[in-house]
């Protein structure tokens, strides 16, 4: 794995900072898509980052996308990165013909059962998908169905980070016409979504980290630099240490996919960042002060995706809630051999 | 700025065959004879210390011809966790097995290998810790206590405090100043082992406010110790002491002090059916405790290695003390019971118990604001 992250990250990293030379945030942000930055991420070849050899993918799987994905987010890349990865993936695991068009990922967890509508809030960069991959749950099974953005009501929507978060509406009778996706529950997409956040989240800390430890050792009050007072140094290494655990987390529930405890590690994952992400805001805006409150300033880039993300694929009181739950329900009546049986 | 690495370490067929030896000799050996099972390793309990010897488990990472286990890191760290979870007595060894040995095997003499390490794998000889003294706490270089040269040793004047379990442990690794303070701060210091049967040795018993006699002063009145009881360089105390600290820092230890509480809290609310509410701090915690354990496993791991990661360790006891000491601020809102110091509380005693000695756990081993400061100093702003 770490040879791996190393090949994806030298070059990733080169697009990435490539990226943030030019408009990409205010064309994303004005409404339009970064039609060029979107042509270049696909003629680098990352759309297929999680695919199977066989699937015509790089086979890195969703392990080696994470790793992608934590680089979109230290570098507050406005591609849907973690949402065409992912449906790419869900398509060609459901045996649907992959195309370069953008498909992003939506997901129903109840079944359907009539003919009402579906409304959906704040599906991401639903208005520049092509299609909707739809995915939900049918009599045990998990289905899916391509649903073109033409046929469907989009009304645009953007978190605070001014990404795109559009409400959906469509028809149940749309999803008619489906394919069933082997082996894998609407749970597993939800927490593999919640992940993939994760991941993004853990790019975006460094960042916000490195970040302010530069500016503490920049900035100087009192006549000196303010990175020498302990009130700024103690709150800074709260900040070191969430940021490491967030990645720890990250990465443990990394090394936990395809197993049996794999959402439980996840949701330990999408809880810490998500704790994380507050603290790091805080922290940071309080140590730039005033020119981080501004737009000019590219700490903002980096804290507003924080605070949208920390919410976006289950926020820390849901995951919590469902893991505190799994521990009362236990059958072992004992926490310590759950614990413990999560890393062998 | 150095990176922080928790690179995350999956354990395997081999640790997971030990972990049910563990659990398998905790069934057979009853219940404990303590009270309290909070904190359960600043607990002495030398009959337990003795056992676990029998087993093999003290001095498991050490090299075999002083008649350690020759074990992993991972290995060891699977039979702590599992006696602190179980809340087993443990404080007897458990400073000469997890950083006086390593410290020896590091920086000691050939002699002082064969003479202590076989003594303290069987359970027979016990170590405490030497050094902070009254006027000094967090800043340890400040001290005091003075090592005389004389002919064929050492002389020692002076007191060390906060001492646990001096009174029953056998030898000391006290840090001394051997040559008088100089501009650089962190010179000058020797470690010296000193054994506290030895003539001119006071031990003075000091009670905690959760009624406990752990705590000791100790003075020392022109104590001979010989040349031969001197670890590693004269005047390089510090280094060698920063070194231990990666081992003191990082364990299990440092974020299971209140573990109990935790598992006695979700069976109370399980079997009282009322868990809805609780559920999200539950999960929380939980979470938590996860990942700190990987975090602590990953340094466990990197000192297999050979690596001295002091800043993760750090990171580790920071955190993970917080986590100790929060726990049971959100327990007993959850739990709704006044806490309660009698005997056989149950979860009420548990409650007490974690509240009384929650202040300690961020304190021993170096503060909150200390470690914070390592952390700064990795981060490249001191």
């Amino acid at each position: 794995m770490n040879e791996l992250a190393q090949l994806i990250e030298e070059s990733a990293t080169r697009l990435f900072e490539d990226f943030s030379n030019g408009n990409g945030h205010e064309l994303m942000e004005a409404g339009q898509f970064p039609e060029k930055l979107w042509a270049d991420f696909l003629a680098d070849g990352w759309l297929t980052t999680l695919l199977s050899e066989d699937d015509g993918g790089s086979g890195l799987g969703l392990a080696g996308g994470c790793v992608l994905m934590r680089l979109a987010g230290y570098h507050t890349v406005p591609l849907p990165v973690v949402e065409s990865l992912i449906a790419v993936y869900l398509a060609a695991k459901s045996g649907v013909e992959h195309t370069e068009e953008l498909l992003v990922p939506v997901v129903l967890s109840e079944p359907i059962n009539g003919q009402s509508d579906i409304a959906l809030l704040g599906v991401p960069w639903a208005r520049h998908a092509t299609s909707l991959l739809v995915v939900f749950p049918s009599d045990n099974e998990t289905r899916v169905s391509i649903l073109s953005c033409q046929d469907v009501t989009i009304t645009s929507g953007q978190n605070m980070a001014g990404e795109p978060r559009d409400d959906v509406i469509f028809n149940q009778d749309q999803l008619n016409k489906s394919q069933q996706l082997h082996g894998i529950t609407i749970q597993q997409i939800d927490s593999w979504l919640a992940l993939s956040r994760a991941a993004q989240m853990t790019g975006a800390l460094q960042h916000v980290l490195e970040m302010t430890v530069d500016f503490a050792n920049e900035r100087s009050q009192f006549g000196r630099q303010i990175g020498k007072f302990q009130a700024v140094q103690q709150q800074m290494a709260v900040l070191a240490e969430m940021t490491s655990a967030s990645i720890c987390a990250v990465d443990a529930a990394i090394d936990h996919l395809e197993t049996e405890q794999e959402w439980e590690l996840i949701a330990c994952a999408k809880i810490t960042v998500g704790e994380s992400a507050g603290y790091a805001a805080k922290t940071a805006h309080a140590v730039h002060a005033a020119i981080g409150f501004t737009q000019e300033y590219p700490l903002q880039l980096s804290t507003r995706r924080l605070w949208s993300w920390r919410d976006e694929c289950g926020n820390e009181a849901q995951w919590s809630a469902k893991l505190g739950q799994h521990c009362f329900d236990l059958k072992t009546d004992n926490l310590w051999s759950w614990l413990t049986t999560q890393t062998g | 700025m150095k990176k922080l690495n928790f690179s995350p370490v999956l354990t395997g067929e081999k640790e997971a065959l030990l972990r049910t030896e563990v659990r398998s000799f905790l069934r057979d050996y009853g219940s404990f004879n303590v009270s309290n099972i909070i904190d359960s390793w600043s607990i002495c309990d030398p009959e337990l210390s003795r056992a676990l010897a029998a087993k093999g488990w003290l001095g498991m990472t050490w090299p075999t011809e002083y008649g350690g286990g020759g074990r992993s890191y991972l290995e060891r760290y699977v039979v702590i966790e599992e006696l602190l979870a179980a809340g087993a007595p443990v404080g007897a060894h458990w400073v000469a097995d997890r950083q006086s040995g390593p410290l020896l095997l590091r920086f000691g003499t050939e002699e002082q290998r064969q003479y202590f390490l076989p003594k303290i794998i069987q359970g027979e000889c016990f170590f405490a810790i030497g050094m902070s003294e009254p006027n000094s706490g967090s800043d340890l270089a400040s001290i005091k206590t003075r090592a005389e040269k004389v002919d064929g040793g050492w002389l020692i004047n002076g007191s060390k405090i906060w001492t646990s379990w001096a009174h029953v442990c056998h030898q000391m690794i006290t840090l001394c100043r051997t040559a008088p303070p100089s501009d650089n701060r962190h010179a000058g210091m020797s470690q010296l082992i000193v054994n506290l049967d030895h003539e001119g040795i006071t031990v003075r018993p000091i009670i905690t406010l959760a009624g406990e006699a752990h705590f000791n002063e100790i003075f020392f009145d022109d104590v001979f110790v010989p040349d031969n009881r001197l670890i590693g360089q004269v005047n390089e105390g510090w280094s060698q002491v920063v070194a231990e600290l990666a081992f003191e820092r990082s364990g299990p230890e440092r974020f299971l002090s209140s573990y109990q509480l935790l598992e006695a809290s979700i069976k109370e609310l399980r079997e009282a059916n009322v868990t809805q509410q609780a559920e999200p701090i539950i999960g929380q915690f939980v979470a938590r405790l996860m990942v700190l354990r990987q975090m602590s496993l990953s340094v466990a791991n990197q000192l297999q290695e050979g690596k001295l990661p002091i800043n993760e360790a750090s990171v580790v006891k920071d955190l993970g003390t917080s986590f100790e000491q929060e726990l049971p601020e959100a327990m007993r809102l959850i739990l709704a019971t006044e806490p309660r110091s009698t005997a056989n509380g149950g979860v009420a005693r548990l409650l007490s118990d974690s509240i009384l000695k929650a202040p300690s756990f961020s304190l021993r081993g170096g503060t909150r604001e200390i470690l914070r400061g390592i952390i700064a100093r990795g981060l490249g702003l001191r």
